[in-house]
């Protein structure tokens, strides 16, 4: 463009210079010759712009065609950038696909493979407990802070089918023993083949599925004791049970075989009290869970039971030891003071039987939770030989009542706003009562026990306050009155008669964390 | 009590006579896919006219080699369908889920049919790629899926490698040369054939895909002959994709007869022609003969015959460490 212009310039002056010539020219030859030369020097530029001109045009495509190579290269680096992104958008998929998963949260911690067929989850459970009895002066030493429970506990699941608990102790491993109050020991440990929801068979050592308050999670207890229905159910034993539930838990059912255990007992000793094992089962149902009926959805009623016989006389199979420092076989309060016990020459023989009607009632804030047992225990006297089938019975009642608003249930209470006084979150509140009552067969005197030092029936009413602060930490305070009918010798110092001797007051506090 | 027997008996009877309900898993590689569906149809109405069952066929596609290593670590396979001999022979020793003589069980060392590696190009071949030497070229990008990963890339690096070694009279240092350029045209690997289409026909990327036959072929269908041409080298690797059942699996499954049978089925008139439609070329003459339009004859080497066989090939060139890590850089 510039040489075009410059060219037009240059031969624009040539014309004027030119007609100013030719006017002289006419008498001048001299200025001819000179004209002539000016216009062959304009040829001379004519024909150089045409050179130019098709230079220009001869140059242009090659221009273009390495251009059009530079965008396609441009174009095939782009692609293979997308592409590689792609393909590595891909792998990370893949490879997020097969990694292993980690969980934290109030749940617990957790580990799961890709595809969730092996899963395995730390969980824990740590309980402060303090207890203070008033108008004890007969009895010393249970005033206490204690480590109630202090469980590590890690469950999960192999190969999808096959879940796994295993939970040892590390707190107070014997509720009111006043030594070696913490020797460490394996609570549960087993094994659960879980097929579907309706079939499940599980082998070691857990829970016997008899009590409904016994059931339930030490996490979620109304108190920090279980009431004195609790005294007559069978604890932690060793064995195999199959068990559902059914239609989405409007029936649930067990069934097991276990060693057997006394009542309130822990089986610590990994052999049978007899020869012949002891069979224990529960159907419970919730025959509104499936409806609409929103005030029913949480209403359940059953019943557990056990049935065992022993072909020997045995001390394995009484009730538990504990309590104000005895060393005898009975029954304990709320403050875990024994206030009935065998005398010791008594020796459970024959059968031992239990029957326990249940049921709970949730709905919103309110929950109600009730409990009958009977345990209908065979003894022998074995200075005497003289033997009974002592049918003792107990029951309890326990409501609740979130004041914050949430729902109660049998799996605790999750708070609306966790606790975190700077935003204004403080938790869930809810107040508890419960009444129990435990008596003793009347043919246990004088031939068993002795009526002077043991209480022939046991009456409890508890108050208290739950405050969960969050998912995992909840504080309570509770308080606990009981009285009794018989026994309690004067001056006596030692359990039961100690305990019994006059009511028991005493006030619980716990802090917990749970996750 | 003698009537109710009689009617349990017949209950029984009648419970025993029914159809059974059987299902298969076939694990196989990347670019089987129409291959199988289309077979597993048939194979289902043939097992249910023979013996009344309805069978359903379950397929699981990928990498040749990673599909062996899903089997290996647990894919419950009844019966694999995969790339290459290695593969298998790698699930019957690590896992044990199968003999180490699985591939005498069958006809033709357990390959049914046959393919080969040819070149999908760019209609019009802009590049003028015509045999494996112009794939060297500085100007040519080479689209072809990771041979660590992929079956069909392995016998196409094999292809290749071959190549090299026939027109070097056989120089081993002349034939890693020649791979060593001809890999540094390309400028991505996909981990299986599938993926390396999809780079190839549908980002546009490259201007050769070193394809199953089968696979070029399905792209053309695909993407139509307007984009795509094949050009078939006058000298490719006989590439032979074994089956086999895997013992273990299928006994566990109750499903070794039908299993079995769903192999030795890909040898009858139906099962090789259904091969030979999709292009993999048959082992019955007859259907060769009648598909021999659809396949380009060229000169096929061995793997034994030039390789030692694959487990040597696969020592040799494609083990950590192996010619392939050493001429390839990403």
């Amino acid at each position: 463009m510039k040489i075009n212009q410059l060219l037009i310039a240059t031969f624009v002056g040539a014309q004027f210079t030119v007609t100013a010539l030719a006017d002289d020219a006419t008498t001048n030859s001299t200025e001819a010759a000179e004209i002539e030369v000016l216009k062959q020097e304009i040829q001379k530029l004519d024909q150089k712009v045409s050179e130019l001109e098709t230079q220009h045009q001869a140059q242009q495509p090659v221009a273009d065609s390495a251009d059009k190579q530079q965008i396609q290269d441009l174009d095939q680096k782009v692609r293979i950038l997308s592409r590689e992104r792609e393909l590595d958008q891909d792998a990370a998929a893949t490879a997020a696909k097969s990694a292993p998963k980690i969980t934290l949260g109030s749940g617990g911690f957790g580990f799961s493979s890709a595809d969730s067929n092996f899963v395995a989850t730390i969980h824990g459970l740590i309980q402060v407990d303090s207890r203070t009895f008033s108008q004890d002066d007969h009895v010393q030493g249970n005033d206490s802070i204690l480590l109630r429970r202090a469980r590590p506990i890690i469950t999960g699941t192999v190969y999808h089918d096959f879940d796994f608990n295993f939970t040892p102790e590390f707190g107070n491993a014997t509720p009111g023993a006043t030594s070696a109050a913490s020797t460490p020991s394996i609570y549960d440990a087993y094994v659960n083949y879980h097929y579907s929801p309706e079939f499940q068979l599980e082998a070691g050592r857990f829970k016997p599925p008899v009590g409904l308050e016994y059931l339930q999670s030490d996490t979620y207890t109304s108190f920090n004791e279980r009431s004195l229905a609790s005294d007559l159910i069978p604890g932690r034993d060793l064995g195999f049970e199959l068990h559902g539930d059914i239609a989405g838990g409007l029936v649930s059912y067990a069934a097991g075989i276990f060693n057997g255990v006394g009542d309130n007992q822990r089986n610590t000793t990994d052999i049978g009290f007899q020869n012949d094992r002891e069979f224990d089962g529960r159907l419970f149902v919730q025959p509104f869970k499936a409806t609409s009926i929103a005030a029913l959805q949480n209403f359940g009623v059953g019943a557990g039971g056990s049935w065992g016989s022993s072909s020997i006389t045995n001390t394995l199979g009484l009730p538990n030891t504990t309590g104000g420092g005895s060393t005898s076989y009975g029954y304990s309060t709320d403050g875990q003071q024994q206030f009935y016990a065998y005398s010791s020459t008594t020796v459970a023989a024959h059968t031992h039987w239990r029957f326990s009607p249940q049921g709970y009632y949730y709905y919103g804030p309110f929950g109600l939770l009730g409990e009958y047992v009977i345990s209908d225990q065979g003894v022998e006297n074995s200075a005497t030989l003289k033997t009974a089938d002592l049918r003792n019975t107990a029951w309890e009642i326990s409501g609740g009542w979130v004041l914050t608003g949430e729902d109660a249930s049998y799996n605790g209470v999750t708070p609306r706003h966790s606790f975190d006084p700077r935003n204004g979150g403080w938790g869930a509140l809810q107040v508890v009562a419960r009444y129990a009552e435990l008596n003793i067969d009347s043919a246990a005197f004088p031939n068993f026990a002795s009526a002077a030092t043991s209480a022939s029936a046991a009456q409890a009413w508890s108050l208290g306050l739950n405050w969960y602060l969050n998912r995992n930490i909840r504080v309570n305070a509770s308080y606990s009155h009981t009285t009794f009918t018989g026994g309690g010798a004067a001056s006596a110092t030692t359990a039961p008669a100690s305990v019994s001797s006059h009511p028991e007051d005493v006030f619980f506090t716990r802090v917990q964390l749970a996750f | 009590m003698k009537t109710f027997l009689k009617i349990l008996l017949a209950s029984s009877l009648a419970i025993s006579a029914s159809a059974k309900e059987i299902k298969l898993l076939n694990v196989s590689y990347d670019p089987t896919r129409e291959l199988y569906t289309e077979y597993n149809a048939a194979f289902a109405k043939y097992w249910k006219a023979k013996t009344g069952d309805d069978v359903t066929i379950s397929q699981s596609h990928g990498g040749s080699g990673k599909q062996a290593q899903s089997v290996i670590a647990g894919l419950e396979a009844d019966v694999v369908t995969l790339a290459l001999s290695y593969d298998i022979d790698a699930i019957s020793q690590q896992a044990k889920l199968l003999p180490a003589d699985w591939q005498t069980r069958l006809p033709n060392d357990s390959t049914p049919y046959t393919s080969t590696i040819v070149f999908l190009v760019r209609k019009g071949n802009p590049k003028g790629i015509k045999d494996w030497d112009d794939l060297v070229k500085k100007d040519v990008s080479v689209v072809v899926p990771n041979p660590k990963t992929s079956g069909g890339a392995r016998w196409a690096y094999l292809a290749a490698y071959a190549y090299a070694l026939e027109t070097s009279g056989h120089d081993d240092a002349k034939a890693k040369d020649f791979i060593t350029k001809l890999y540094k045209n390309v400028p991505i690997l996909d981990s299986g054939a599938r993926g390396s289409t999809i780079t190839f026909a549908q980002r546009g990327i490259g201007d050769v895909l070193l394809a199953w036959e089968n696979e070029a072929h399905l792209a053309l269908k695909e993407f139509g002959d307007d984009k795509f041409e094949i050009v078939t080298p006058p000298l490719s690797i006989l590439a032979e994709p074994p089956v086999a059942v895997v013992d273990k699996n299928a006994k566990r499954h109750g499903t070794t007869e039908v299993a079995t049978a769903y192999l030795n089925y890909l040898y009858s008139d139906e099962g090789q022609e259904i091969a030979a439609k999709n292009f993999y070329r048959p082992r019955n003459e007859t259907v060769a003969t009648k598909y021999a339009a659809n396949f380009t004859q060229l000169k096929l080497v061995t793997v034994d015959q030039e390789f030692g066989g694959w487990t040597k090939a696969q020592a040799t060139h494609f083990a950590d460490g192996g010619v392939f890590d050493q001429i390839y850089q990403p």
